[in-house]
């Protein structure tokens, strides 16, 4: 026999046995089960298809010799034969250069698949989906998906348990601390706290009703500030009534279109935040755009959740 | 007749040029599109944020941030609109990036802010515990180069008439004019002032002292750049 098929009958036998060990011996190994089995048919069809390939053309290479008609030109004595392209290919390649000719002319421009329409399409489905899921989520569930927001958007700042990290944002778990409060009386706040353009006045523009309307005093903006930072308990009680609460309400809890609640957080107050951002004694807060309204108004729910 | 095409090697060569230059048509075009002009709202860099973005690709930072948000929407949730080529107009060269070891940049300047980029590139696992972006300590002492960014102004301006000291349409209808400096010594000025604004906002109170006295520490440049990108 030739040592050809000899060497292919060999090498065919390794690799069916080097096929069988590594599926055997592999985590579920033979079974029952369909796709394994085609899989390993597949396999098996591949080694012999490619020894078969293989032993056929090294027999032609050792058997056959050029037949053909040779061109008359020649480089250099190097000739060629006037061989056919073979049908099938010579096909294969006209298709495909008219394929090219439509497809660049006519295919692709006209009938294009758009990856924005496809975009759009994609946020318009998952934003009826989220409508839907979410539209009625209160209480706890709210509170929860607050949490999720969070964590994905705001903890690079605020930290992750809200504290602020050391003073670099500010700490959620209070509403506020009596160092940002100082810093408001003296130098007043233009945040659109309220949803539009209200400034607060500085300390030139805050006087104690209780104190003859003098402008606030330094002692006064100690105290008060205190106070406020307490949550309203201790000893600036008259000051604020004097000074803050026309505008800031008698507990505190804010004055429509006068002044924002600085007794507690509410979803109004962290959705105005979220919509304008906020520069105070701390730091700056980016606006944020890319949170939806019940995201707003969830994440709102968790920060109020923090400091109860 | 490819046979043919063989023997007549000057109609080979011209049909190696049709196919050669319809390949580079194809490439070429586009960039004469509207969509490849620059996007309303897209402004120059100034001499300031221009000195950061040198900055940013001196430290690499392109390696491990890309600057293109693909049309998906857990991208564009994440990092805001998706890129528009228009929105590369200026930049020369484009920091696409093709990896992501850190999160893409195209629009940071929309959600973090001067004081976080300062504690972030000092020390980034204080704010984000566990990250293995590397700290850029030196940024706050090394002096930014704002001769050679306003170099790169004026050949840009000349060159590919980038549009400095004229109107630029702004997305709210107003229009905004980045100014370029007549001399190295105006430029260095108007950065300076550009830097200001940006010190104001630092608590790092040698790059506060640093900026007062008029130098302009690399820090300051780069955290221009990076609230410039939105
Ligand atoms: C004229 C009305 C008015 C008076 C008087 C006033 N405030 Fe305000 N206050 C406001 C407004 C309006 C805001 C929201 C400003 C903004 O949008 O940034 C505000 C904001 C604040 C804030 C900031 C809240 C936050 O979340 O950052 C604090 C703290 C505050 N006020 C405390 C006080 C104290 C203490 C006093 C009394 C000494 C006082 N205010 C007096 C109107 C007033
Ligand atoms: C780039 C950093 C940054 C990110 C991100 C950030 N914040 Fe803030 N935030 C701050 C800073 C700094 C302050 C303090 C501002 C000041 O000086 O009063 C602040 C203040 C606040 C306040 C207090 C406002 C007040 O009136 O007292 C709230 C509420 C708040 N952030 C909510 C959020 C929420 C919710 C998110 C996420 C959706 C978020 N922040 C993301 C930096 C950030
Ligand atoms: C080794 C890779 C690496 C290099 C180099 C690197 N970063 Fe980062 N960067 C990260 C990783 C990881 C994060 C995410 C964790 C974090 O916020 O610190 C990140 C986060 C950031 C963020 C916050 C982005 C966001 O959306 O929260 C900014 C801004 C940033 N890098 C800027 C830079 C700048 C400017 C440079 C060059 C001076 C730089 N990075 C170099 C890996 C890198």
């Amino acid at each position: 026999m030739n040592k050809l098929y000899l060497w292919g009958i060999i090498i065919t036998v390794l690799m069916l046995l080097f096929t069988y060990i590594s599926v055997a011996g592999s985590e579920g190994g033979l079974n029952d089960d369909i796709v394994n089995m085609l899989a390993i048919t597949g396999a098996v069809a591949l080694v012999l298809i490619t020894v078969f390939v293989v032993i056929k053309y090294v027999r032609q290479m050792q058997v056959d010799s050029a037949t053909g008609d040779l061109a008359d030109e020649n480089w250099d004595g190097i000739g060629e034969y006037k061989n056919e392209v073979p049908t099938g290919w010579a096909i294969t390649f006209l298709l495909t250069m008219i394929w090219g000719m439509w497809y660049w002319t006519v295919g692709y421009p006209v009938n294009s698949y758009s990856q924005i329409g496809e975009y759009n399409e994609d946020t318009a489905a998952h934003n009826a989906k989220f409508e839907a899921q979410y539209k009625d989520i209160t209480g706890d569930r709210l509170v929860e998906m607050g949490e999720s927001v969070f964590l994905a958007e705001c903890k690079v700042c605020h930290g992750i348990n809200a504290d602020g990290i050391d003073g670099k944002a500010a700490n959620l778990n209070i509403r506020i601390d009596a160092s940002s409060v100082k810093h408001v009386i003296e130098n007043g706040s233009n945040n659109q706290l309220l949803g539009f353009a209200m400034p607060m006045p500085d300390r030139n523009g805050l006087m104690n009703a209780n104190a003859g309307y003098a402008p606030i005093t330094d002692a006064e903006i100690e105290k008060v500030s205190a106070y406020v930072a307490n949550g309203m308990t201790g000893e600036g009680a008259d000051v604020y009534a004097g000074t803050c609460a026309m505008c800031h309400g008698a507990d505190g809890t804010g004055v429509d279109s006068m002044g924002p609640n600085i007794k507690k957080f509410d979803t109004a107050l962290v959705t105005n935040v979220l919509n304008f951002g906020k520069k105070g004694s701390i730091g700056a807060m980016p606006k944020f755009e890319r949170l939806n309204a019940k995201q707003k108004e969830a994440v709102g729910a968790y920060i109020t959740s923090l400091s109860e | 007749m490819f046979h043919w095409l063989e023997k007549h090697p000057f109609f080979f060569a011209v049909g190696v040029f049709l196919v050669i230059s319809f390949a580079g048509l194809v490439e070429i075009l586009p960039n004469f599109a509207q969509q490849s002009r620059p996007v309303i709202g897209t402004a120059p860099y100034s001499t300031l944020e221009l000195a950061g973005r040198h900055v940013y690709i001196a430290n690499s930072c392109n390696a491990c941030h890309s600057q293109l948000i693909r049309p998906f929407k857990s991208e564009t949730d994440r990092y805001g609109h998706y890129s528009l080529s228009g929105e590369y107009a200026y930049d020369r060269p484009f920091l696409w990036g093709s990896k992501r070891t850190g999160p893409d940049l195209m629009r940071v300047g929309n959600y973090r802010t001067t004081d976080w980029h300062e504690n972030h590139m000092k020390d980034p696992a204080g704010v984000v515990p566990g990250s293995i972006m590397p700290a850029y300590r030196w940024m706050f002492t090394n002096a930014a180069d704002i001769d050679t960014a306003f170099a790169e102004q004026l050949t840009i301006a000349e060159f590919f008439s980038v549009p400095y000291n004229k109107p630029i349409p702004m997305k709210d209808g107003s229009t905004k004019i980045v100014k370029m400096g007549g001399s190295v010594a105006e430029a260095n000025a108007l950065a300076l002032a550009e830097a200001k604004l940006i010190a104001a906002d630092m608590k790092d109170q040698d790059v506060k002292d640093a900026v007062a006295n008029g130098e302009i520490p690399e820090i300051v440049a780069i955290i221009a750049y990076l609230n410039s990108l939105k």
